[in-house]
């Protein structure tokens, strides 16, 4: 739009300003596989030695597969929990008429305001009398629970978007509310469930303070913590080795990222739909 | 009388039964221990407990019975995460059989009843406990009680890289005079200041690398405070002494404010550092007994006696030349059924057996724990061991084994760090200091 | 920016609430208040378990002095030298200290008796009674050597039983309720006032108490005052000039650009949000460490290497802020541009027939109808802001210094994080306690500001 108007400077402006980000990531890649004279930037020969922890295990670490499968699990599980919860509770704010319904909408924004690190104490405590402490359920249910506010308020928006006519046309079909939402409405917000569902997958893939407080303990390890322990850990400064196992870590974000783009960008634009 | 005879009679019968299965059946017991601040020269903290299950398993079998042993291992390079997971997991009931920790440790742990004292399942007048030093013994007890057994000792010298002494007018003899010299009080950390100048300004090693103390928190820094004539227990209650702590803060603010130190050293990547001392990058700085191994093992560093001269931490203004030993200790944790804490505190008198815990010792270049580690042949051979004992352990002190201690050090620390990069006055960080402890440790600490 | 958005266009739709409710009687999962409270269970178990239940113990945790030392499940009493000091020094009672501390072991018939109870060996009771009757030690050691010099040598374990059953002092003793320590007392010293009881059942306690000391020290540390504006100008600089400031430039500036680039760079600043902070972090580590990028770049210009990121305060913070910001920016890109688009292209026409420069058409056009996003990422913003932990804790730990030491940063550092291993639950619950209660303050305030009651259409199938 505005095409009559120049944009190259704009473009040349946001270009330097994007660099620093683009070479970042760029390093990310090149110095995976291979190596630079000591000082400089520039690669002198390629290598495959960095990426050994696949087929090495580190002598009192688990390896990599394990704790890949764990991350896998907990993102996959907590991102499904997030969004049965979410989609669950959304419809019932956007549509249904409840008892303390404004309350609790009210009460989801302010769930914003209770992050988990300030009560990380308290629910460590919670998760104790459950039994749930160092399981990878225990952190799947706290990382669901604090991504749900989001995700009922995502949820309610695409819900809000659903014309009213298709559950007046349901009811007066003689089916129950429940039928008219799992047959009619849930369809109707796929796009947004499929969102949320990425997304939620995103932040438990990445999330790091919760899985390091609540599940330390070498078998419900996941990436993050993988990571952030070898970086910590100051017998083996590689910052070759750190890159490319967050590479392999990262890499099936971009992925996601790459190829679902239009979704991820719009679950802020919650509501204009998917 | 005749019921108690009657709980007897059942008792007797029960331990018969019990000790018939116990024969026909073999024993499947799991044993987890995990260490903090552990690395890999120091994996015989963890390994010797193996061998020790090795060994009490044959044990156990002449005696008639069929013991196995499985020893679960975890260790954790550092110490912030490794006290918060342990914590948090005896808090969730379940911690490890056996615990590698400072003895720091020992004073709040026992309160919590995170561990149990060693003494109520050992038998301290048998070998190999009666032979460990007696000093040690005590740095491992509480109030009396014999909390744990020592797994290692060390001391924390200054060092000082020779080429760079010799390009500043040192010659060898006056080298091989400066550990007799920091001791006897001729050399202060005021000539450490100066030295690590001269070196700058001679250009031999950068600005910033004269002086490269330990870049973060660590028992080390209560030995400055000691330098300077601080004293941090006494009978039992901490001792903030103003004075001492000040001039130990301006010490570093010097250092920073003179270009020897850098005002931003403190969150330089420890690895970084463990690599640039060894290199010839640096002109003075301190550490522990251990970088020995780390050097010579890790870094590549060929010829240590020929690079790196070591003394005591000098003396400072009002104080007199020290080290501090920071012994880690075996400790055994509540929550596990009798006869499990029965063998794992077994498993750490017989990993305490001098030739054991000698592995532990050259490997890792801690210094041993008992006295006949002198006739083993792999420590008394080693020039490292041996000239560190003499020239250090005699002038050792202890972190306290206090409730509070853990407090008071983290406040001294903040402060430390506040000098150091410039954020308050050292007159300021201590009054912050003061002002924080008051607030809260109030009458469990004196302040003067 | 739900909220703008029905606020701008669902409010005239909500008039047509309540139309055509056809009642009928149905089933649980027929009725709207059956099902919708069936739907809503899930969730509620999961506020409940791991919002309000946490919410409410870090209340009760903030007025404790809860720590390592004491636990957090509760104490016993034990009757250490620590105990036995304060017992002295804080109730005046040192002689009872002395009289129940000093360790006793005394060979006598009510602890041979006691073996016997116990099913020890009758040759051990025996030979102790003929050989020790009525010797006395002092100390635990020394009458262990005896025990263990007696004929038939007992294992150790049966050694320890054997000289508790002698032990007729408290010293070190732990017992896990006040009247069981009462009792032990009195069984050595009959006599004992209901006073001195208190005070030893007191002064023995491991366990936390309550206690409004948190706040006071919360209140009177000058750690909070530098802690509390490092948070304000933490969350102040990176919303003004990130969150909202660069993410409003990348909005704009992506609208004036053609299609194509325009996705592009939004990816590329999308990337910092979807990345794991552990990675997201270690790059900009790896630009700014001693050993990093920056230096092998500069180094050709003859800059000295450092540590760009820890260097000095000012360099920390502009790392810390532009972390957190790169990662905040593209949330209100996004936002700020869908609000954009929705602008009707004929108003940019209008205003270019009428020469209006480009800044002109952000002023007047682009501007305005951004005020509700603003508005609402402020908010949104200030709140997660408050509370973001994980990229500062990556990046500087609150280094150097302290000197980006933020409130959630402290209070991880205070409650379960630090060398020494002493975490503070109840000092670090009570600091959690007061970014609670801002957080729910601003929400409220937030929810006012937004016109909440908009938000809420009432359903129009009355069922």
């Amino acid at each position: 739009m505005n095409g009559h108007q120049k944009s190259w400077p704009i473009i040349l402006v946001i270009t330097i300003l994007s660099a620093p980000l683009v070479l970042a990531y760029a390093y990310l890649f090149v110095d995976t596989v291979t190596n630079s004279p000591p000082g400089s930037v520039v690669p002198h020969e390629f290598t495959l030695e960095h990426w050994s922890f696949l087929w090495q295990t580190r002598p009192g670490r688990l390896s990599i597969w394990r704790v890949t499968l764990n991350s896998l699990l907990f993102a996959t599980t907590s991102a499904a929990l997030v969004v049965v919860v979410s989609s669950m509770a959304g419809y019932v704010l956007s549509r249904l008429n409840v008892p303390g319904r404004s309350f609790f909408l009210a009460g989801v924004m302010m769930l914003h305001a209770f992050p988990a690190i300030t009560l990380i104490v308290a629910i460590f405590i919670v998760l104790q009398m459950v039994g749930l402490y160092n399981s990878l359920i225990g952190v799947i249910l706290v990382k669901a629970a604090i991504d749900m506010p989001l995700g009922i308020w995502l949820m309610k928006g695409f819900y809000d978007t659903v014309p009213w006519e298709i559950e007046m046309a349901g009811i007066q079909d003689g089916a129950s509310r429940l039928t008219v939402w799992r047959k009619l409405v849930l369809p109707q917000v796929r796009p947004g469930i499929f969102a949320l569902a990425l997304f939620a997958f995103l932040l438990a893939w990445g999330e790091f303070i919760l899985p390091q407080v609540l599940a330390p303990s070498g078998n419900a390890q996941v990436l993050s913590v993988y990571l952030a322990s070898l970086i910590a850990d100051d017998n083996n400064f590689d910052m070759a080795l750190f890159k490319s196992v967050g590479l392999f870590y990262i890499a099936p974000v971009l992925v996601l990222f790459f190829v679902f783009q239009n979704y991820l960008m719009n679950i802020y634009g919650g509501g204009t739909k998917g | 009388m005749t019921i108690s005879r009657l709980a007897i009679w059942a008792g007797a019968a029960a331990v018969a039964l019990l000790g018939n299965i116990g024969l026909a059946a073999a024993q499947n017991v799991t044993i987890s221990i995990w260490s903090g601040g552990t690395g890999p020269n120091d994996n015989y903290r963890v390994d010797a407990i193996e061998m020790a299950a090795d060994i009490l398993e044959r044990e156990r079998a002449i005696a008639g019975e069929d013991l196995n042993i499985t020893v679960e291992k975890k260790v954790y390079p550092g110490w912030d995460d490794f006290k918060q997971a342990l914590t948090l997991a005896a808090e969730a009931g379940n911690a490890p059989n056996i615990v590698v920790t400072g003895h720091e440790d020992i004073a709040p742990w026992s309160q919590s009843g995170l561990i149990v004292p060693a003494e109520d399942y050992l038998n301290l007048d048998a070998w190999p406990i009666n032979d460990i030093y007696e000093n040690l013994m005590e740095i491992a007890s509480y109030g009396g009680v014999v909390y744990g057994l020592p797994q290692d000792a060390e001391s924390r010298p200054f060092f000082f890289w020779k080429p760079h002494m010799k390009a500043i007018g040192y010659s060898d003899e006056d080298l091989e005079a400066l550990p007799a010299r920091v001791q006897a009080g001729e050399y202060t950390l005021a000539n450490v200041l100066e030295d690590a100048k001269k070196m700058q300004d001679a250009g031999v090693v950068q600005p910033g690398y004269g002086f490269y103390p330990r870049p973060e928190n660590g028992p080390d820094y209560w030995q400055f405070y000691t330098s300077f004539g601080g004293v941090m227990e006494e009978d039992g209650k901490l001792v903030l002494d103003k004075a001492a702590m000040q001039r130990f803060y301006q010490f570093f603010a010097d250092a920073a404010a003179a270009g020897v130190t850098r005002k931003n050293h403190i969150g330089t990547p420890t690895d970084q550092w463990y690599s640039e001392v060894p290199s010839g990058k640096v002109g003075i700085w301190h550490g522990g007994t251990w970088h020995y191994a780390r050097y010579v093992n890790q870094e590549g560093l060929q010829d240590f006696f020929g690079n790196v001269a070591f003394t005591l931490i000098p003396a400072g203004e009002g104080g007199k030349a020290n080290t501090l030993t920071h012994p880690l200790v075996y400790l055994l944790t509540s929550g596990h059924g009798e006869e499990q804490t029965n063998i794992a505190a077994e498993l750490i008198k017989i990993a305490s057996e001098p030739r054991i815990n000698t592995l532990h010792a050259i490997k890792s270049a801690h210094l041993g724990i008992a006295h006949q580690q002198s006739n083993i042949d792999l420590y008394s051979n080693d020039r490292w061991a041996r000239e560190a004992t003499e020239r250090l352990l005699p002038h050792a002190n202890a972190m306290p084994n206090n409730t509070n201690f853990g407090d008071y050090w983290s406040a001294m620390w903040k402060g430390l760090e506040s000098a150091w990069t410039g954020q308050k006055t050292p007159e300021q960080a201590v009054s912050d200091v003061e002002a924080e402890l008051r607030n809260s440790l109030g009458e469990a600490i004196v302040i003067r | 920016m739900d909220a703008f958005r029905d606020k701008t266009e669902r409010l005239p739709a909500s008039g047509g609430a309540g139309a055509a409710p056809a009642r009928r009687r149905l089933g649980l999962l027929d009725s709207s208040r059956g099902l919708g409270v069936l739907l809503l269970l899930p969730a509620l178990l999961l506020v409940v378990l791991f919002f309000l239940m946490p919410v409410v113990l870090t209340g009760v945790f903030a007025f404790t002095n809860m720590n390592t030392a004491t636990g957090i499940s509760g104490g016993a009493h034990q009757v250490s030298p620590g105990a036995l000091r304060v017992l002295g020094e804080r109730y005046e009672m040192g002689e009872l200290a002395e009289r129940l501390g000093q360790p006793t072991y005394v060979v006598d018939e009510r602890g041979l008796a006691a073996l016997e109870e116990m099913g020890i060996a009758s040759g051990i009771v025996a030979s102790l009674r003929r050989s020790h009757m009525d010797e006395s030690f002092t100390s635990r050691r020394e009458f262990e050597r005896v025990i263990r010099a007696l004929p038939d040598r007992p294992d150790t374990r049966t050694v320890k039983r054997i000289s508790d059953a002698f032990s007729r002092s408290l010293a070190n003793a732990r017992f896990a309720s006040s009247g069981a320590l009462v009792a032990a007392a009195e069984a050595i010293d009959p006599d004992l006032t209901a006073e001195e009881k208190e005070a030893l059942a007191a002064a023995t306690y491991t366990g936390w108490n309550w206690t409004t000391d948190n706040f006071r020290r919360l209140s009177s540390s000058r750690d909070t005052t530098r802690v509390f504006f490092n948070t304000l100008f933490f969350v102040a600089m990176t919303l003004v000039f990130f969150n909202i400031g660069y993410a409003m430039f990348l909005a704009i500036a992506t609208h004036y650009m053609p299609e194509r680039p325009a996705g592009i760079f939004r990816i590329i600043w999308f990337l910092p949000r979807i990345s794991p902070v552990v990675i997201y972090v270690l790059l900009w580590k790896w630009v700014a460490w001693d050993t990093g990028f920056l230096n092998a770049v500069l180094s050709d210009f003859g800059v000295r290497p450092r540590n760009w990121m820890l260097d000095s305060a000012t360099q920390a913070w502009f790392f810390v802020i532009m972390i957190n910001g790169f990662v905040g920016a593209s949330m209100g890109m996004l936002i700020f541009a869908s609000a954009i688009k929705a602008i009707p292209e004929t108003h940019f026409h209008a205003a270019s027939v009428d020469g209006a420069y480009r800044w002109q058409q952000i002023r007047h056009i682009i501007l305005p109808q951004l005020k509700w996003p603003i508005l609402f990422v402020t908010c949104y913003q200030t709140l997660s802001l408050l509370t973001s932990i994980e990229q500062t804790l990556l990046a500087t730990d609150g280094g150097p210094g302290g000197a980006t030491e933020i409130w959630s940063l402290w209070i991880y550092h205070t409650a379960l994080n630090n060398y020494a291993g002493n975490l503070q639950y109840g000092y670090g619950a009570a600091m959690a306690l007061v970014l609670v209660v801002i957080g729910i303050v601003l929400s409220l305030i937030y929810l006012r500001l937004f016109n909440y009651n908009a938000l809420i259409t009432r359903p129009r199938i009355e069922l």
